[in-house]
């Protein structure tokens, strides 16, 4: 347990330390959320429900950013440096530095969503319910979970260039067309209809909701089970095919 | 059960190459073991499938009589390997602290510094920011960190100058001292002469000798006695011996090759061959290293 616990200390230390995670979880959805909601499309109808739902999707958007390129790219290095050999060849118990990664990025999760909704409070003076914050962090803490599995799918990738490479243009695509940049309703119908599919709209949605007094669909949650699952098993499968030597 | 180590028959085979082929040995505690042989010779095999890195195609590897990769043995092993490898984003100090707390008796950080050398200014310093120097210290220290009875050493001095090398020759000998058990592979004869009790010479994936440095030089080098002798004289008395391996002239002087040099010396007095000018020599160690491994450049 005391390993448990000092090993989850040192993957957020890490993690904190880390400047892309700095950068493109901490300090670029707040830009953009000061600048879409401040300097564009100021003349909106409902301005404070656009706010609220701004802050949602930049939430969102850092979560998932964070889930799969810091840690995906991380599991990369670990593995193509040579530390994770170093690791097998310690009492370390896989099951403990992999719980740990997983706790760890959680915790930076919370900080993060923390971070994020106080500095919506702070810009724009979004006022929501105490249970509208709790419940729409909690949304985007257990909504995470298909993003982490879809890192540590990143993560099994031999060089850290391509996964670098990947899991951005993969983040900025989810970002882009899950509506997290700008309302699907501006997209052309097509994209609308398949986007209704994709991971990140769902994951969006449901805090989106949340924030408008509703509850995340059913829909939602179905779906990112679904990618759970899937990532899940993807990995596994391509974890056994790669240890086999 | 003083046996640390038993490698029973083991091959490993990468897409029908065999890396290592019918291997056996095994190592008790205390030793001092090098794994010697040229690139490709299947050191890093044999040592991974020690540490449980690799699995046996056949045969098994026991440590402390257990499967390697049980946790009791993992608590009792400690390692160095070629690659050198640290965790991106932490100092020196936050490695070592993190990898102590995997072990149930780690050593303290002050015994760690004073075995590795490790200085105050490397405790502090990010891992990502350490020179080749230093990752081979901070990688040393994190071998010994859980006060290790058994510690591998996979081409621990590639990268080291001579004044690294030369201090972590020392320490090994401190360990060996302990009563800690070490193996260590090297392409280096003169390494593995210096710093170990024994010598596992690798050749194509088996083993070509086994025996204290002693011993292997003396079974790869040749050694010859020479000398003068009146032309008429026989020699017929000599051959009968069997301590001699070959017999021949040249210009003038009689060679003989053999293991023994000392024994032979009897032989020519006691045969009363009348010998004059007599010289022994040894073969060059290196030279008869690098025919018996088939390698010329990298056994210095």
């Amino acid at each position: 347990m005391k390993t448990f616990q000092i090993q989850c200390k040192v993957e957020i230390i890490r993690i904190l330390r880390n400047r892309y995670f700095v950068f493109w979880s901490l300090v670029m959805p707040i830009i953009f959320y000061y600048v879409f909601t401040n300097l564009v499309n100021s003349n909106i109808p409902n301005k404070s429900e656009w706010q609220a739902h701004y802050l949602m999707s930049m939430t969102v958007f850092s979560v998932m950013g964070s889930s799969m390129m810091t840690l995906g790219i991380r599991l990369v290095q670990e593995r193509s440096q040579g530390w994770s050999t170093f690791l097998r060849t310690t009492p370390l118990s896989n099951t403990v530095y992999f719980a740990a990664q997983m706790v760890g990025q959680s915790v930076i999760h919370v900080f993060s969503i923390v971070i994020i909704f106080i500095a919506g409070a702070l810009i724009n003076d979004v006022s929501l319910t105490v249970l509208e914050w709790i419940m729409s962090g909690l949304w985007i803490l257990l909504g995470s979970l298909p993003f982490l599995a879809l890192g540590t799918l990143i993560g099994l990738m031999k060089k850290v260039e391509t996964a670098a490479g990947v899991s951005n243009v993969l983040y900025m695509v989810l970002a882009v067309s899950g509506g997290l940049w700008m309302p699907l309703e501006v997209m052309p119908k097509m994209m609308q209809a398949i986007a209704k599919w994709l991971p990140s709209y769902n994951f969006g949605s449901g805090a989106w909701e949340i924030v408008r007094g509703g509850l995340p669909d059913w829909k939602n949650m179905m779906l990112l089970i679904a990618y759970l699952v899937l990532f899940m098993l993807l990995s596994n499968y391509i974890r056994r095919k790669q240890e086999v030597v | 059960m003083n046996e640390i180590v038993t490698v029973n028959n083991v091959t490993k085979s990468f897409q029908h190459k065999k890396a290592v082929d019918d291997v056996s040995f095994s190592i008790s505690k205390g030793e001092v073991v090098a794994i010697l042989g040229p690139n490709g010779a299947g050191k890093t095999t044999t040592i991974s499938m020690i540490l449980g890195l690799l699995k046996p195609t056949s045969g098994e590897v026991r440590l402390f009589n257990l499967l390697p990769h049980e946790k009791q043995v993992r608590e009792k092993i400690g390692t160095m390997l070629q690659e050198v490898s640290v965790m991106q984003g932490l100092k020196v100090n936050e490695i070592l602290e993190l990898i102590r707390s995997y072990y149930p008796q780690p050593l303290s950080i002050q015994e760690l510094i004073a075995l590795t050398g490790l200085t105050p200014q490397d405790l502090k310093t990010r891992a990502e920011k350490l020179s080749g120097g230093q990752k081979r210290r901070l990688s040393f220290a994190l071998a010994l960190a859980g006060n290790p009875e058994l510690i591998i050493f996979d081409e621990p001095t590639v990268g080291m100058d001579i004044t690294s090398r030369k201090r972590f020759w020392q320490t090994v000998r401190t360990l060996a001292d302990q009563g800690k058990t070490i193996i260590f592979s090297t392409h280096y004869l003169q390494e593995a002469d210096d710093a170990a009790d024994r010598i596992l010479l690798f050749k194509d994936g088996a083993i070509a000798a086994d025996g204290t440095p002693a011993q292997i030089k003396a079974s790869i080098t040749k050694q010859s006695v020479s000398f003068v002798v009146d032309p008429e004289k026989s020699l017929e008395k000599l051959y009968q011996h069997s301590e001699i391996t070959d017999i021949f002239r040249k210009n003038n002087r009689v060679y003989i090759h053999t293991d023994n040099t000392d024994r032979i010396l009897e032989l020519l007095f006691q045969e009363r061959i009348g010998a004059r000018d007599i010289q022994i020599e040894r073969g060059k160690l290196e030279e008869a290293f690098e025919q018996l491994t088939g390698e010329s450049k990298e056994a210095i």
